[in-house]
């Protein structure tokens, strides 16, 4: 019976054309505002990497002096290479990395080629194996070549194949700046969104790949020149040494665990790590402490869907509820018009049950209709945001889920606001109708 | 009161034109009480139409009450309507969103009136055909008969010169019919023009004088023939 | 006229009203605050920054990490930049307003944990920095040459003694109207922070973050020259001769060191726009969603008004018949119209405001200004008014004789 319902519903779709258009086209512009900034929200607060978000934790260490730095009570979103250097030694943790951003100038020795500039990251020989980071060619660096100050790096897939074509990276070398790396692998497009292994709250960044990774213990050495945020609450004494030795903050650091339930474990260890630095005079602060936050509660921390992205979010639902209740208002013309057909109906027989099913399923079909223009529209917007602003491209991106979400948010707000016009329609009284044709 | 001389009106398509009303001439004296009679198709709804100054026509004169009305724009037309002619209806035509007391206020509004002299004049038509206790009803609310009643009160509220009624107990049953039959005759007793188009024959036999329409024209015979 | 009859008409009739009339209400909510967010956005990007001209002022940014005698090389790149033809004037600094990095410190009034303290932009003065980028001097001096000092970063971190100020940072730290030359302010805010002097005071000079409130025009100018390879160069050029100095500076800043990357020439202008690219891009989403919104609503508008049309063509013959003019029924949808588009309206101004409320509280959205709210009711009578018009204006042209059919 419904088979019949759908078939009478989309027979219907071809009358009243211009009404037909009218809901179609409502129902599709209130769709493809919400869905596609719902996807950007959607993206944006995704788990960048669901098989361990939980593992993976990040620790915040407040190492504000007593009389500087902020008094809010907020943890510092990075820490400072005593910080870093102490957990690495402690090694708690299945893995564990201290990361900083780099860059540099890269002096291909292809002909044709000019210097150009590279951004990219300093990480522990555990890096790659925590991210799941997949290897197009070679494999990461080991702990010894860690701890031998190594230089060795790891591409990624964009940056090898325009230095060295579709030929073999690894083994070859690349100079960045006065330092020569031999690359030991290249990476399988690796970036997961958001960024979040790099993300530190200053921006809305954490698109793009990363193109260089070297030894945290490397970049140390050579004194490689950090490219992010830097805070200081303090004077400091000269140069990178100057730097190392001070309280600034301008690291990250992730350990993953064997299980979430470790987590306890690892923060007991975070106090205690607390308290033993107070005894040598460093962390200050009356209320200096430590936490620990997985991959899912840095994300929030940093504030990765911002205020703007929320904005826009609410005022396409506004939008889409307004295009319902327009939606309202033509389906009920629209009905209306066809009191007769009711009316025959009626007469000849059909239950008032029918009659509801029969109009309702008319609305789902216009809501499928309706689904169709809007995806269509949802992917002119997503490039539209993507072209508008490129902090938003990597978010910008249409998966299956949001898909099936798109058809089954058009159908269902067509049924939606098909309900109160079908009341309607089954309130005609089948002997009035009949009379006054 | 009402004077047409050979007046033609047609129908035209992109194919075909059609004539609703040939060459009509007849005349309506002032406190007449007539009766046009003809069978469907006849042109009785033409005539109507264009002597109540629904419909513009395409040849010949009309005058009423003295004035020609060939040329009127449509604003004067409605003027015209809303000043000196009053309707009933075959189905009534009560404004079914607006109750009795305001379905009588609706031509008054049209012509300006204070609220003072609407409602003295909406009070005094609905006394007149009974219906003064039922001012906040519905038309829903009310029978054919009483229906017919405030339509007639609606039509006698601003005193028309001239009353058209359509089939005015087609939808009656025959106690309500001779009602309001009765109502028309006490209204025309008291000086209005009524000009009832019909098909009962009855209804016809009750009145001064019978014009037959046919193929839109005035038929020669001057008896009454039954329908 | 004849509003009480139509009142009671409508109130027979309520659902589709309450449609249009919700219809309305949201509309007016969500456009009256959008406008004031794209009004907000809008004047955020156009803020002035202090800098004059900030078309005719090009900015070029080289990188080079080897080590090299860096203070000559920047010596060297001043004289061929300044030896352009169509080049007024030229400057090296670490950074520029709407830049988008730099480097922010704390400031104080004090040395006590009570003092008044912010953070502000930190820019250097590499010599002729208020000439080239046009800045203002209200109070005292700028730094001479001579006392523009060369730091290596990794020779020294000593502090400079003497500083400009931004008025907007005075004001702040000082709580007072000045004049502020000669009082003395602290880098950092502890015990060690150290001592610094104003000497001059510049009107205006933004940060390169464009940071919300009025913090973005806190600026400390420090006579320096940072000897690092992220230096921005900046140049005042003659109007019409800015194509050809682009070209030319790549000329310059290759032939005095091949090996560095230039990463682009930009005028503030430039910096400008792509400091500012997600609130435009903000504020011209909110604007297509008003647009379509307004649409959306006078096509709704549209379609509920000729049904009510089309089911009430019978009443409109009666009403022509008992004497209405064509003007008396378009008078008569029109105020209908205007009727429910009242209501709507006022429906709507409350819930401008709450959702403006609610927007300020969990979205930093700026406050509704009743001006806003007054265009949006403007708006939407139009609007209103407008939609009604054609099937008010087909009801008019139906003919009276519509009241003698039988259907």
């Amino acid at each position: 019976m419904i088979g019949y319902y759908f078939r009478l519903g989309f027979h219907q779709l071809r009358r009243a054309p211009v009404l037909t258009l009218l809901i179609v086209l409502t129902l599709a512009v209130g769709v493809a505002a919400s869905m596609s900034t719902l996807t950007v929200l959607y993206v944006m607060s995704g788990d960048p990497i669901p098989q361990k978000s939980e593992r993976l934790l990040t620790p915040q260490i407040n190492n504000y002096p007593v009389d500087g730095g902020p008094q809010d009570g907020n943890l510092p979103t990075l820490l400072s290479w005593t910080d870093v250097r102490n957990l690495r030694e402690d090694g708690r943790g299945q893995r564990r990395s201290g990361l900083y951003g780099i860059s540099g100038i890269l002096y291909p020795e292809r002909d044709g080629l000019k210097n150009f500039f590279v951004d990219g990251v300093a990480v522990d020989a555990d890096f790659f194996a925590m991210m799941d980071a997949p290897f197009r060619e070679g494999r990461g660096w080991s702990a010894a070549e860690d701890s031998a100050e190594a230089r060795v790096a790891v591409l990624g897939t964009q940056l090898a194949r325009k230095l060295f074509g579709e030929g073999p990276a690894v083994g070859q070398e690349v100079r960045v700046d006065e330092q020569r790396y031999r690359v030991v692998g290249v990476l399988d497009r690796f970036s997961p969104v958001p960024k979040f292994y790099r993300l530190d709250g200053s921006s809305r960044a954490g698109a793009g790949e990363d193109e260089l990774f070297i030894p945290l213990s490397t970049a140390i050495a050579i004194e490689k020149d950090v490219d992010g945020t830097v805070s200081c609450f303090q004077q400091t004494g000269p140069g990178f040494q100057g730097r190392l030795a001070s309280e600034c903050v301008w690291l990250r650091y992730w350990v993953e665990l064997g299980s979430a339930s470790e987590r306890s474990d690892y923060e007991a260890y975070l106090q205690a790590y607390v308290a033993e630095q107070k005894t040598q005079g460093r962390l200050p602060r009356a209320d200096a402490r430590a936490i620990a936050r997985d991959v899912r509660e840095w994300l929030v921390e940093v504030g990765v869907v911002d205020d703007d992205v929320r904005l826009q979010f609410w005022l396409a639902f506004g939008f889409l509820f307004v295009c319902l209740v327009n939606t309202v208002g033509l389906l009920l013309a629209k009905f209306t018009a066809r009191a007769a057909d009711v009316g025959v109906r009626r007469a000849l027989g059909a239950t008032r049950g029918q009659i509801f099913l029969q109009y309702l399923s008319e609305a789902a079909a216009l809501g499928l209709a309706g689904s169709v223009v809007g995806i269509a529209g949802v992917f002119g917007l997503l490039r539209l945001l993507a072209s508008q602003s490129p902090d938003l491209e990597a978010y910008a991106q249409m998966d299956a889920v949001m898909l099936v979400t798109t058809v089954l948010v058009s159908v269902l707000a067509a049924i939606l606001a098909g309900l109160l016009p079908t009341w309607r329609a089954t309130r005609v009284l089948p002997a009035v109708q009949l009379k006054t044709q | 009161m009402l004077q047409m001389d050979e007046v033609q009106k047609i129908y035209r398509t992109d194919l075909v034109q059609t004539y609703a009303l040939r060459s009509l001439s007849l005349r309506v004296a002032e406190g007449e009480f007539v009766a046009v009679t003809g069978p469907s198709g006849s042109g009785k709804t033409t005539f109507l139409n264009i002597a109540g100054l629904l419909e513009t026509f395409d040849g010949g004169r009309y005058q009423l009450d003295g004035e020609d009305v060939s040329r009127l724009s449509d604003t004067a037309r409605s003027r015209l309507r809303n000043i000196k002619i009053g309707f009933i209806f075959q189905s009534f035509n009560l404004i079914p969103d607006l109750d009795v007391y305001d379905n009588v206020d609706v031509p008054l509004r049209y012509r300006g009136m204070d609220g003072g002299e609407r409602r003295r004049r909406i009070l005094a038509a609905l006394e007149r055909v009974g219906l003064a206790s039922r001012l906040r009803h519905l038309p829903s609310q009310l029978s054919g008969g009483q229906q017919q009643r405030v339509a007639i009160a609606r039509a006698l509220a601003g005193s028309p010169r001239i009353l058209f009624a359509d089939e005015p107990t087609g939808n009656l049953d025959s106690l309500m019919a001779r009602e309001v039959m009765g109502m028309l005759e006490e209204i025309n007793a008291q000086g209005t023009t009524i000009v009832m188009v019909t098909h009962d024959a009855e209804l016809a036999r009750r009145v001064h004088r019978n014009i037959h329409i046919m193929d839109g024209q005035v038929s020669d015979l001057r008896q009454p023939l039954a329908a | 006229m004849e509003i009480r009859p139509i009142l009671s008409a409508l109130s027979r009739n309520r659902t589709g009203a309450l449609l249009i009339a919700t219809q309305v209400a949201l509309t007016l909510a969500i456009i009256s605050n959008a406008a004031s967010v794209i009004r907000d956005r809008l004047a955020l990007s156009e803020r002035p920054s202090g800098v004059t001209d900030e078309a005719s002022l090009l900015t070029a940014r080289p990188i080079l990490n080897a080590r090299t005698d860096l203070a000559a090389l920047i010596r060297a790149d001043l004289a061929g930049l300044a030896a352009l033809p169509g080049v007024r004037a030229v400057t090296v600094t670490n950074q520029l307003p709407m830049g988008r990095s730099g480097w922010s410190l704390t400031f104080s009034a004090g040395r006590e944990e009570s003092a008044v303290s912010t953070n502000a932009s930190y820019t250097f003065d590499g010599g002729g920095l208020l000439e080239t980028l046009g800045l203002r001097l209200i109070e005292g001096r700028r730094f001479e040459a001579a006392e523009v000092r060369e730091l290596d970063p990794e020779q020294s971190a000593e502090p400079p003694r003497e500083a400009l100020v931004t008025a907007a940072l005075a004001r702040h730290l000082f709580r007072d109207e000045g004049p502020w030359v000669g009082r003395v302010f602290y880098s950092g805010n502890g015990p060690q922070a150290g001592e610094l002097r104003i000497v001059g005071v510049v009107e205006r000079l933004t940060t390169p973050w464009g940071l919300a409130g009025e913090e973005d025009a806190y600026t400390v100018i420090v006579p320096q020259r940072f000897l690092n390879s992220y230096n921005y160069y900046v140049m005042r050029v003659e109007p019409g001769a800015e194509a050809a100095v682009r070209t030319a500076i790549d000329e310059v800043l290759t032939r005095n060191e091949p090996d560095r990357v230039n990463t682009g020439i930009y005028s503030v202008q430039e910096l400008r726009e792509r400091r500012y690219r997600n609130e435009k891009s903000v504020a011209w989403l909110l604007v297509s969603v008003t647009v379509f919104l307004l649409l959306v609503t006078a096509s709704g508008i549209v379609g509920m008004a000729s049904l009510w049309v089309n089911l009430r063509r019978k009443q409109i013959g009666v009403r022509r018949a008992l004497g209405a003019t064509r003007a008396d029924i378009l008078r008569y949808f029109l105020t209908e119209n205007l009727l429910i588009t009242s209501g709507g309206v006022l429906a709507g101004v409350l819930a401008a405001r709450l959702l403006n409320q609610l927007l300020v509280r969990e979205l930093s959205v700026p406050a509704l200004p009743w001006d806003f709210l007054a265009v949006g009711v403007a708006c939407l009578f139009v609007l209103g008014l407008a939609a009604a018009l054609g099937p008010a204006l087909r009801a008019s042209r139906l003919s009276p004789a519509l009241a003698t059919r039988s259907v």
